[in-house]
């Protein structure tokens, strides 16, 4: 008998839903194809100028033949996806831990949050050409300020995810009078899993937002470099070339992250992002 | 065997306050309980039945008195898994699902992981849920959810099942149906049961003795055997006894209510 019991809470809109779907697929394709369109117009009929700006026909054909044709596109992406990729991920190492750490012990908290407030207050540009002058211009300073930019949203968000879990869950914990570690490992860790990857997706935007600085600086390949480069020789083509694989880059971040997200919490309703 | 599987004598309990007196949750609480005895606790809101129920389970520290399973004192043994809390509101860990709800307790305890799985499962069975192992809590009605959470509680099997309000979420008709259930499971587990509620029938219903609350700070006022034979039936809701029993304990919650000040005070 209780077995038919539906959960009450979750709307009835099964028949709805699809059509919503479809017509939520429409509107954003649509918005994407008026945007273009309205680009395109006034490219070529208003300001008619390469210099300013080219249409995005144009961006397509020279986005072709850097990607098959010249091959020109490739050691700029592969330099920064390099880049982005150790100082995302060092970002995370460091980032995770330490916000776990403070959010456990008051003690460490009281002492790194001056430095973390400083630091993440402080605009990052300004420690570029510090970092520079640290690490030189190979891919260390590099590294460093992609890693400055993504790792006070991760840090923060696991510090704040771990000192939201629940408390029925701790009270739970000791009910059964599981292990501190048992209760980091059980308990606290999973939720806070979806705070830490709400920081990770936040920190896709700002590390990609470092690589561009930091590539600005005395860097000779890179997306940065060719945006850089390609705005100071009026190469619009070029430079909207390296806007998009910014773009592109951040859009295929995103998506990982939200891939990881669906595979470690299945048991969220609706992971969001996306 | 014979002397009391649980027993409290003297049980106090108050909050240290900022340049005031302490604030007393409940005061000399004397209660035992024999093995297999089924005992609800009945009182005024906030009177602290569910601050003792957390006290006996070690969540909170006492004050004061004495806290004995099978004769020993509770503090010797609080790394023992002798009592099962059944929280309210499930309080089921949404990234576990129904099994893996119930293996929390079993996971590190000395069994393998296959042993502690078919554990996990029997107990699941014994709720009625078999066939919902790898559901989510969020894929589980009100009342399903409160069988995994009772079945969580029972896997370690504890010699002691303490519950707080675990039905207070449920409607109505799916809540007679878990308190059926309940007794069902309970004569098949035989555990000794502390379970508060604010329904005085649902007390007089499951238990074999009713204990009211005063109002706070919480002491025991009285408690009533309860007249009924079992096995319990829905119908024994309208049997005299049950009724006069329920008037008398109404009555009594609600002096105390007065006594307080009224329910607007509360």
């Amino acid at each position: 008998m209780v077995h038919r019991v539906a959960s009450s809470e979750s709307p009835c809109f099964s028949i709805d839903e699809r059509t919503g779907k479809l017509f939520s697929t429409l509107l954003k394709a649509g918005s994407l194809a008026a945007g273009l369109l309205i680009w395109h117009f006034l490219a070529v009929y208003a300001i008619n100028d390469a210099t300013l700006l080219v249409s995005p026909v144009v961006v397509v054909q020279t986005a072709y033949e850097m990607l098959f044709v010249n091959g020109e596109l490739y050691p700029h992406l592969f330099a920064s996806s390099w880049i982005f990729f150790y100082g995302f991920a060092l970002a995370i190492v460091v980032g995770v831990p330490l916000g776990f750490v403070m959010a456990l012990s008051p003690l460490v908290r009281d002492y790194v949050n001056p430095w973390m407030t400083t630091l993440y207050t402080t605009p990052r540009i300004a420690f570029a050409p510090v970092l520079l002058l640290w690490f030189g211009i190979g891919g260390g300073a590099k590294v460093a300020i992609v890693f400055l930019g993504c790792v006070f949203p991760i840090l923060i968000n696991s510090y704040f995810g771990m000192r939201a879990v629940n408390r029925d869950y701790v009270e739970l914990a000791r009910s059964f009078r599981l292990r501190p570690w048992a209760l980091f490992l059980k308990i606290l860790l999973p939720a806070s899993v979806p705070f830490i990857l709400a920081g990770i997706r936040l920190a896709i935007g700002r590390g990609l937002t470092g690589v561009a600085i930091a590539e600005w600086f005395g860097a000779t390949e890179g997306l940065g470099y060719l945006v850089f480069f390609a705005g100071q020789t009026l190469n619009v083509p070029t430079l909207f070339v390296g806007v998009a694989a910014f773009a592109v880059l951040g859009i295929l971040g995103f998506e990982l992250v939200r891939r990881v997200e669906a595979y470690v919490t299945p048991w969220r309703k609706e992971p969001q992002g996306g | 065997m014979a002397g009391p599987v649980l027993e409290l004598r003297n049980l106090h309990k108050e909050i240290a306050r900022k340049d005031r007196e302490p604030f007393t949750i409940f005061r000399n609480v004397n209660l035992s309980l024999r093995d297999g005895e089924f005992v609800s606790v009945v009182g005024p809101s906030g009177c602290g039945k569910t601050t003792m129920l957390r006290v006996i389970n070690g969540l909170l520290p006492r004050t004061s008195g004495e806290i004995f399973i099978d004769g020993r004192s509770a503090t010797e043994m609080d790394h023992e898994l002798v009592m099962g809390f059944v929280f309210q509101g499930a309080s089921l860990l949404p990234w576990r699902t129904g099994l893996k709800n119930v293996l929390l307790g079993l996971e590190g305890r000395g069994q393998n992981a296959k042993e502690a799985e078919q554990i996990a499962r029997r107990y699941l069975d014994l709720v009625g849920l078999s066939g919902f192992e790898n559901h989510y809590p969020h894929e589980l009605s009100g009342g399903m959810q409160e069988r995994v959470n009772l079945a969580r509680a029972l896997a370690v099997n504890p010699r002691i099942l303490l519950m707080d309000e675990p039905f207070a979420a449920l409607d109505a008709q799916t809540r007679n149906f878990m308190q059926l259930e309940l007794l069902r499971i309970w004569s098949e587990t035989k555990k000794t049961v502390i379970f508060v509620t604010h329904m005085i029938a649902e007390a007089i219903l499951l238990s074999d003795r009713v204990v009211v609350f005063s109002h706070r700070p919480g002491t025991i006022r009285s408690e009533f055997q309860v007249p009924l034979g079992r096995p319990r039936r829905m119908e024994m809701r309208s049997d005299p006894r049950f009724l006069e029993l329920e008037n008398v304990v109404w009555k009594q919650i609600e002096e105390e209510v007065n006594a307080s000040g009224g329910f607007s005070q509360m």
